[in-house]
């Protein structure tokens, strides 16, 4: 037997439950086979990504402990094959150029499914 | 008396980071360098309750940007930040070297514009992820210390709850704390909550 290489794994990171929520249910409405894990840290999802290894993660900045871009360079500096998408509210130039420098994407919130579309399409875009 | 559960409280805070960012991206525009504004706690407390602590009115005057806001719920919405504080803001906001006594002229202007995008972006990130029109009057500045401003929110009975956010600004060097108060009737923050009520039971 060998796994449907179309099942992602996709890691959800944001301290908030309703953000949380919002990319997971616009996440399976598109793709509901998709396994769908959730930190509420940037910490948590560095020990979790070493655990079970994404192929996707979507990462908030402003959380509690460290931004969501160092947690993010972090996990690509050791796990490079994981595309992540930076979703945040914080839509300057200073940040988008910080998501390209670590070969990701911004994509501003609020989460609506316009938003979840794009970062899907750079998902499915960087295989 | 609160009708907002954690949930309710989560919504907001993600909702008024939105409006953050965006005030943030405006304000970065204008001074040309980055600006940092967070929301990092939002609370509802009973009019009558509210003082100088839960407002953070240590020390003044401070700078009032009032606002009214209609819609299916409408607001008196104030925004306060320790005057001497913002106006260093505002100074850099207006890229001159001109020193507070000759900056104290633009003060009224300035302070209005600094509101109105702040308001206006967390007012505009509430009505879009709610999915509402919300009508807005036009800014209206004044000066006042921690009693003065404490008397004016406590006067209206018809207003028996406050919705505050407390919000940190940062461009450049410099930082200060403010806060966003809402000023809301029973029947405003009623239909509040339902609004949230209904954007979460898409999700839930």
């Amino acid at each position: 037997m060998f796994a449907d290489s179309s099942i992602k794994k996709l890691l959800i990171v944001d301290d908030s439950k309703v953000s949380r929520m919002l990319i997971r249910t616009h996440i399976l409405a598109q793709h509901p086979d998709w396994i769908i894990s959730e930190a509420i840290s940037g910490e948590e999802a560095i020990t979790l990504v070493d655990n079970d290894l994404p192929d996707y993660c979507t990462m908030d900045i402003n959380m509690p402990g460290i931004p969501g871009t160092d947690a993010a360079e972090r996990i690509l500096a050791k796990h490079p094959s994981i595309k992540i998408v930076i979703f945040s509210a914080n839509i300057q130039e200073a940040h988008h150029k910080r998501a390209r420098s670590l070969g990701t994407i911004l994509v501003a919130k609020p989460v609506t499914e316009k938003s979840i579309v794009l970062a899907i399409n750079y998902f499915i875009d960087s295989e | 008396m609160n009708q907002l559960n954690e949930l309710h409280i989560d919504a907001l805070v993600e909702i008024f980071s939105i409006g953050a960012g965006r005030a943030a991206l405006s304000l970065s525009e204008i001074v040309s360098d980055e600006v940092r504004i967070s929301v990092p706690s939002v609370q509802v407390i009973s009019t009558k309750n509210i003082n100088s602590t839960s407002l953070s009115l240590s020390c003044g005057p401070f700078g009032a940007v009032t606002q009214h806001f209609s819609g299916p719920f409408n607001a008196e919405t104030v925004l306060l930040f320790n005057e001497e504080q913002a106006l260093k803001i505002v100074s850099d906001m207006m890229g001159s070297q001109m020193s507070l006594g000759e900056l104290a002229q633009f003060e009224h202007e300035a302070m209005c514009e600094l509101g109105n995008i702040i308001l206006n972006a967390c007012l505009s990130a509430m009505a879009d992820v709610l999915n509402f029109t919300l009508e807005s009057s036009l800014p209206h500045y004044t000066v006042a210390s921690a009693d003065e401003i404490l008397h004016r929110l406590k006067k209206n009975a018809n207003q028996p709850y406050v919705l505050v956010l407390h919000i940190d600004l940062a461009i450049e060097k410099r930082s200060t704390a403010g806060n966003l108060v809402f000023l809301l009737s029973s029947t405003s923050l009623t239909n509040l909550v339902h609004h949230i009520d209904h954007f979460l039971s898409n999700f839930a």
